[in-house]
């Protein structure tokens, strides 16, 4: 078994989508928390570390020090879990299922390799 | 690991609680403000929950993160600082006992305070309507349009003019006296009753989406009728009403989504508990000496649960309710549908003299009720050329397929 690590990312505009994106109303809420929790329930040996939303940041280098949040981007990277599959097509199945594939927004699924 | 789960329809109904709680305590001046604070607490407790699980207590959780950000929202956005000590005062040292406070009676009032203060006669009757779905039941714009087969737009309108009235016209909700309180009960149990045959009575769209309505109809109701405020025969006969008909629901349809007429439903399908809830609640609205519409809308649904059988139903006893129903609240269609009962218990031609008498309205003319009512008692009457010549209106008419195929069943013969 390794460990994956998925990072989310979103468009902060959406293609097709009017500008900003609408926030969900409390109905469609209920459905997303159900579907997160189907998932959850549906993949609970595999997932690691549930992870959470990533904040602005900063980026360091050896001679700067750079604020975020990086507007210019295409995409933002969102939030980021861990989850433990025998193989990528596995973890690729799970990310694949998550609610956090959806219109807009993508998730990168990464071995993470310990010697 | 097993996943809590929240009751239904949790994230609507924590909306509602906490608008209704917060406009109380800050001013319903504020209403928008505290809309923005409950909707953005859900989001975050969405992010929260499903990444961390659910806390001990959702409610509360809720409560504190609304009141934190709602207090923040405000002390920027006004120099009002008598209001803030005033609120702090009043809220934040009780913040702690938050969970306690939650589970009191005291969010059912605050519901039916926002509730007496959002059905104001000086705001049209289809914005109180639309307010309610939105405040109240935690619906959001485009929900409310699609239940009420209303543009997205036009909903939006009339929220507006709603919030703007209330806006203009701030009321400190518990300042209303018991007078008003009466005052404005019938325009509570107006768009109580409303909401529950918008869901009801349409046969458009999806029927899961449409008991939704219903349900909220109940849920509001059954609040106003257990609480001194709103307990009055008429509360108690409205509530009877919306179970006696919600209790046969499901039996409208037939597997395929086609609609059946009342002789064709299966009535073993009838939910007898609810029947049971109906009946109780008729039986305490039959005090006081005041008889309205709700009374005679619930007799009527009362005959049709009791009866065992299409022809077992005492027709006598539903034509006579629907007489009271014409002299409570005159209106052709309840003429038309005394004609209906009147050809049950005499003969169709008694049902067809009745309406032959009357003057209906254009807007009944023009309606694929009037013209099918005609069409099959004429049809029973054996005028070929006159039942032929509603049918084809009627057909014309019909608002859905779904009810041109019901027309169709029964106009051409059958029963």
């Amino acid at each position: 078994m390794n460990n994956y690590l998925c990072i989310q990312r979103s468009q902060p505009n959406p293609p097709g989508g009017a500008g900003e994106s609408e926030a969900p109303t409390p109905a469609q809420m209920e459905q997303m928390y159900a579907k997160f929790n189907a998932w959850k329930e549906k993949f609970q040996d595999n997932i690691v570390d549930m992870g959470g939303k990533l904040g602005i940041g900063t980026v360091v280098t050896a001679d700067t020090v750079t604020d975020g949040p990086f507007v210019e981007a295409n995409e933002v990277v969102g939030g980021y879990m861990i989850i433990t599959a025998e193989s990528l097509e596995k973890a690729v199945e799970v990310a694949q299922e998550s609610p956090g594939v959806m219109p807009g927004s993508s998730v990168e699924v990464r071995e993470i390799s310990t010697p | 690991m097993t996943t809590p789960q929240l009751v239904e329809h949790f994230f609507r109904h924590e909306y509602g609680r906490l608008v209704a709680i917060l406009s109380r305590r800050v001013g319903v001046e504020h209403l928008e403000a505290v809309e923005d604070a409950v909707q953005s607490a859900l989001v975050k407790a969405l992010d929260s929950w499903t990444t961390g699980g659910l806390p001990d207590n959702p409610s509360a959780w809720l409560f504190r993160v609304v009141q934190n950000d709602l207090l923040g929202q405000l002390r920027q956005k006004t120099n009002r600082t008598r209001l803030l000590e005033q609120y702090q005062n009043d809220v934040i040292g009780t913040a702690e006992a938050a969970p306690a406070f939650l589970m009191s009676s005291e969010v059912q009032d605050d519901l039916l305070r926002m509730l007496f203060v959002s059905c104001d006669t000086a705001i049209p009757v289809e914005s109180q309507l639309v307010f309610t779905l939105k405040t109240l039941c935690g619906f959001g714009t485009r929900e409310i349009a699609l239940r009420l087969f209303i543009s997205e737009a036009n909903a939006y309108k009339r929220l507006s003019r709603a919030r703007k009235h209330l806006r203009e016209n701030p009321l400190r909700i518990d300042q209303l006296t018991g007078d008003e309180h009466a005052e404005r009960l019938p325009a509570i149990l107006k768009v109580l009753y409303l909401l529950f045959t918008e869901g009801y009575l349409s046969f458009e769209g999806d029927s899961a989406i449409r008991l939704e309505l219903c349900d909220e109809a109940i849920r509001l109701t059954t609040i106003l009728a257990e609480h001194p405020v709103g307990q009055t025969p008429e509360t108690s006969a409205l509530l009877a009403l919306m179970h006696l008909h919600v209790a046969r629901i499901t039996s409208r349809q037939n597997a395929s989504g086609g609609l059946l007429l009342l002789e064709e439903q299966d009535r073993s399908l009838w939910d007898q508990q609810r029947i049971k809830l109906g009946l109780d609640c008729l039986a305490r609205s039959a005090t006081g000496n005041h008889f309205s519409r709700y009374h005679a809308e619930a007799g009527i649904a009362a005959e049709h649960c009791l009866a065992p059988t299409f022809e077992q139903t005492r027709w006598d006893k539903v034509v006579e309710c629907y007489r009271l129903l014409e002299l409570t609240e005159p209106s052709a269609i309840h003429t038309l549908n005394r004609a209906v009962a009147v050809a049950e218990l005499q003969s169709p031609e008694a049902g067809l003299a009745i309406l032959n008498d009357c003057q209906p309205p254009t807007w009944l003319v023009g309606s694929y009720l009037w013209a099918a009512v005609m069409g099959d008692l004429h049809r029973r009457c054996e005028n070929h050329s006159e039942a032929a010549r509603f049918r084809e209106s009627a057909l014309k008419l019909a608002p859905t397929k779904a009810v041109k195929e019901l027309l169709c069943r029964r106009l051409d013969g059958g029963s």
